[in-house]
């Protein structure tokens, strides 16, 4: 029984992939549902899931949904919505094909003039919302309209193409350097990059564990989580790395990453991320703790326009062409992949990394179904239905005091979340949460 | 318990590391060499949609699934969603080119944005030909089949002249020029074809525009939409038409043809010349009753036999037959076409036409 400790450690560490507050155990089961659901399509698609190419496809289809995932689980966090992010980024996407056609505009200012549009939309929203007050739904339902009206005025509701300079950022990849390996030695050196990293982390982290003076896991759980870590790395670089010659990890993904690890930092480690927070959880409290609201809410909205502009510019880097249809119903994509990813729609409660996982389990169930050719229609239909049991799940499992489905499988290890004591004064068998009525009655 | 689902999550990660090492080899793409030398007999054929929303799609779909089976191929035929057309068929072509598609057809949904999908698609040695309409901006596209656009205008053209000499010994006529939304790239060539016919008579006087208008900005129909040709109709008749008949209208399609006719019947006037295009129900109806005088019936069955007759030629590893190499030219490459030719419907060969339609045939009876 004594061993019993370690592999819920082990999950629990696990977990820290995410980051604290009490969504854990729900992202926790995402990313277990996101690994079920690789493993039942890669079985399903005879390995044509984890297939190198597929994997490059998976990485350019989503990035910018992901993209807008970010901003968006930001947004909902301080208990706003934004509905305009598709518009926008079709709106920025016109504009930036636009001049580059028109003007000859060089395609780094094109890029730099898209980020600007974003910057002005998102100071408009943001003032409306920050400094008159009006809903957020209702100011982004409205620049929702005009966003994409103003995208077919300009466009005369044409597709306008963009130059081949310009699809690097939404259909390029790592490039071929160095000797032949059979490789992208670049995707190689990026793989090597992430496993060092990780194995640092997991090295610093310990170390500031035993600094604080809290009991670190054992060392053996540790080893196993950067061995089962660096083996995902591994084997997704030798994926990426080894894809049709030409095609390696998507310039997009690159974007992407760096976007990630840059606002898991801002909203985990920064005191403009804790506001943010402190906002959506409690304003009034928060106002009265000194916190700036109307500044962060102002911020919070332009900041979701930058990256609406953002993801506007790679998807017509990817499609080659701005067209009026750019952006319908992104917005829908990036509310469900924060709301799967564990946020609440009142706000306060979400994370960064959490809305990759869910927009990746949505992203995946997308790919394999069109893999296995199932139609459009029944891919919406399906989709719909994950998102509403996916959340669903989560409410009835909060109003009842039982963790869910996903909560239910890993609920043991929840245990030695809540309470502050080291993880083996945790029972190891029986009921941990006694205290919870529905335990006592099932 | 929970050891146990421990040991699962665990077991799953690593499992997965596992696999992939041995999948790793079948991953790196199959080139270019497999189109030269034909394919296998039972290879995968993607065919890529746009949305259910349109009957004649519909029709194509279901075509395209039964005649690439009777062929012997594994046909893998896909629509896109109607809200979400442009990323989905982007992101099923990728499906296809994934699943090792050897040749990919694609009724494109907005032709100017599938350039990544198609490069993917040929670099991963698939065969990529565009169905109606042309895929712009890529030099990766390989073939065009299509209706002869420029021919349907032509067509209607003539046809507008045929019921004008029909109708009254001599000229000079009234007439009144409609063309079809601005965006779509085929709405010029429709009007161009027709006005390379109607230009030189109406150079010498035979045909009198009575408004005037005769730019396709200032006859443009914006989104193809019968109220915007009716109330434009309207206009004309009040402003033009006050004392005088107007003989025949040039229409580019027949949902427009029937919105003029609707605003010349609301102002008592009588019925002029109209032409049309696509065989739709209602206007072959029309036809029948002597009201609209022609459309264009552009049977999908023989579009879409050509199709697969192109894949059977590709599947042997031969080139298949084209007969237009200079019209089509995307922006990147003038793509090799095969057009077929349309065929202008009147009340009299109305019966012969559609005789293979068991929908339109029972209406001419």
């Amino acid at each position: 029984m004594s061993a019993d400790t370690s592999p819920r450690g082990g999950l629990r560490d696990l977990k820290k992939i995410f980051g604290g507050g009490s969504s854990n155990v729900r992202q926790f089961g995402i990313l277990f549902s996101l690994i079920a659901i690789i493993v039942l399509f890669q079985v399903l698609t005879n390995g044509l899931t984890l297939s190198s190419g597929n994997l490059i496809n998976l990485v350019s289809q989503y990035s910018y949904i992901l993209i807008l995932a970010i901003g968006m689980v930001m947004v909902i966090i301080a208990g706003h919505i934004d509905l305009s992010v598709g518009s926008v980024a079709a709106f920025a996407g016109i504009v930036v094909a636009t001049a580059m056609q028109d003007w000859n505009l060089p395609w780094p200012l094109a890029i730099l003039l898209g980020l600007f549009v974003g910057v002005l939309i998102g100071a408009w929203q943001g003032f409306w919302v920050a400094y008159i007050g009006v809903p957020a739904f209702i100011v982004t339902l409205a620049g929702m309209l005009i966003f994409r009206g103003g995208n077919q005025v300009i466009g005369n509701a044409n597709t306008v193409p963009v130059p081949d300079g310009f699809t690097v950022i939404g259909s390029g990849y790592l490039p071929e350097v160095g000797p032949f390996t059979g490789y992208n030695n670049l995707t190689l050196l990026l793989g090597l990059v992430i496993a060092v990293a990780v194995i640092l982390m997991e090295w610093r982290a310990r170390r500031v564990q035993k600094i604080m003076g809290s009991t670190p896991a054992p060392l053996w759980v540790s080893v196993l989580k950067v061995v089962l870590l660096v083996a995902v790395v591994i084997y997704a670089t030798v994926l990426f790395a080894g894809g049709r010659e030409g095609t390696s990890f998507p310039v997009s993904g690159i974007i992407l990453g760096v976007l990630v690890l840059f606002y898991a930092f801002i909203t985990r480690n920064t005191i403009f991320g804790r506001h943010v927070y402190a906002v959506g959880g409690n304003k009034l409290a928060a106002e009265l703790s000194g916190v700036k609201s109307r500044r962060v809410n102002f911020l919070v909205m332009m900041n979701m326009s930058i990256l609406a502009s953002l993801a506007g510019m790679i998807f017509v880097a990817r499609s080659v062409a701005s067209g009026p249809q750019d952006g319908l119903s992104w917005e829908l994509d990036a509310i469900a992949a924060v709301f799967i990813g564990g946020a609440a729609v009142s706000g306060g409660i979400g994370t960064v990394t959490g809305s990759i996982v869910g927009g990746l389990v949505m992203a995946v169930l997308n790919n394999g179904l069109q893999l296995l050719g199932v139609g459009a229609d029944l891919v919406q239909i399906i989709k719909g239905l994950v998102l509403l049991i996916a959340v669903g799940v989560d409410v009835w499992n909060k109003s009842q005091g039982r963790p869910s489905l996903i909560g239910f499988l890993t609920r043991k290890s929840k245990t030695s979340e809540f309470p502050p004591e080291p993880p083996a004064v945790v029972p190891t068998s029986g009921t941990p949460e006694t205290a919870r009525p529905s335990d006592v009655s099932s | 318990m929970r050891k146990l689902l421990t040991t699962t999550a665990i077991a799953a990660v690593a499992l997965m590391a596992l696999s992939g090492c041995s999948t790793r080899t079948d991953s790196s793409g199959g080139g270019d060499a497999s189109a030269a030398a034909g394919f296998a007999a039972d290879s995968l054929i993607g065919v890529a949609l746009p949305s259910k929303t349109s009957e004649n799609w519909v029709l194509a779909g279901g075509l395209f699934e039964d005649g690439l089976k009777e062929a012997g191929f594994k046909g893998d035929v896909q629509y896109a969603g109607a809200s979400t057309t442009v990323k989905d068929q982007q992101d099923q072509i990728s499906a296809m080119v994934t699943k090792g598609a050897k040749v990919i057809i694609i009724g494109a949904a907005d032709g100017g944005q599938l350039g990544t999908q198609v490069k993917a698609a040929h670099d991963a040695g698939a065969i990529v030909i565009a169905y109606d309409r042309l895929i712009l901006n890529t030099a990766d596209l390989d073939y065009y089949v299509a209706y002869d656009n420029f021919n349907v205008g032509e067509l209607q053209g003539q046809a507008l002249l045929d019921g004008l000499a029909a109708k009254k010994p001599a000229g000079p006529y009234n007439i009144e020029l409609f063309s079809g939304s601005s965006d779509d790239a085929n709405s010029a060539v429709f009007f161009n074809g027709a006005m390379s016919v109607l230009q030189p008579k109406i150079d010498d006087g035979t045909l009198v525009v009575g408004s005037g208008q005769t730019d396709i900005k200032q006859t443009a129909t914006a989104g193809w939409k019968a109220e915007n040709a009716q109330s434009r109709m309207d206009a004309l008749l009040t402003s033009t038409y006050g004392d005088k008949t107007v003989d025949g209208v040039l229409s580019p399609n027949d949902t427009l043809a029937r919105a003029v006719i609707t605003s010349v019947k609301a102002a008592g006037k009588d019925i002029p010349v109209v032409t049309g295009q696509d065989s739709e129900a209602e206007s072959v109806k029309s036809i029948m009753a002597g009201e609209q005088y022609s459309t264009i019936n552009k049977d999908t069955r023989v579009l879409v036999a050509q199709a697969i007759d192109m894949v059977k030629v590709l599947q042997k590893g031969d080139t298949p037959e084209v007969n237009d190499t200079k019209s089509y030219d995307n922006g990147k490459k003038v793509v090799p076409a095969f057009l077929l030719p349309p065929v202008i419907v009147t009340k009299d060969n109305a019966g012969e036409a559609y005789a293979n339609d068991p929908k339109l045939s029972p209406l001419t009876k």
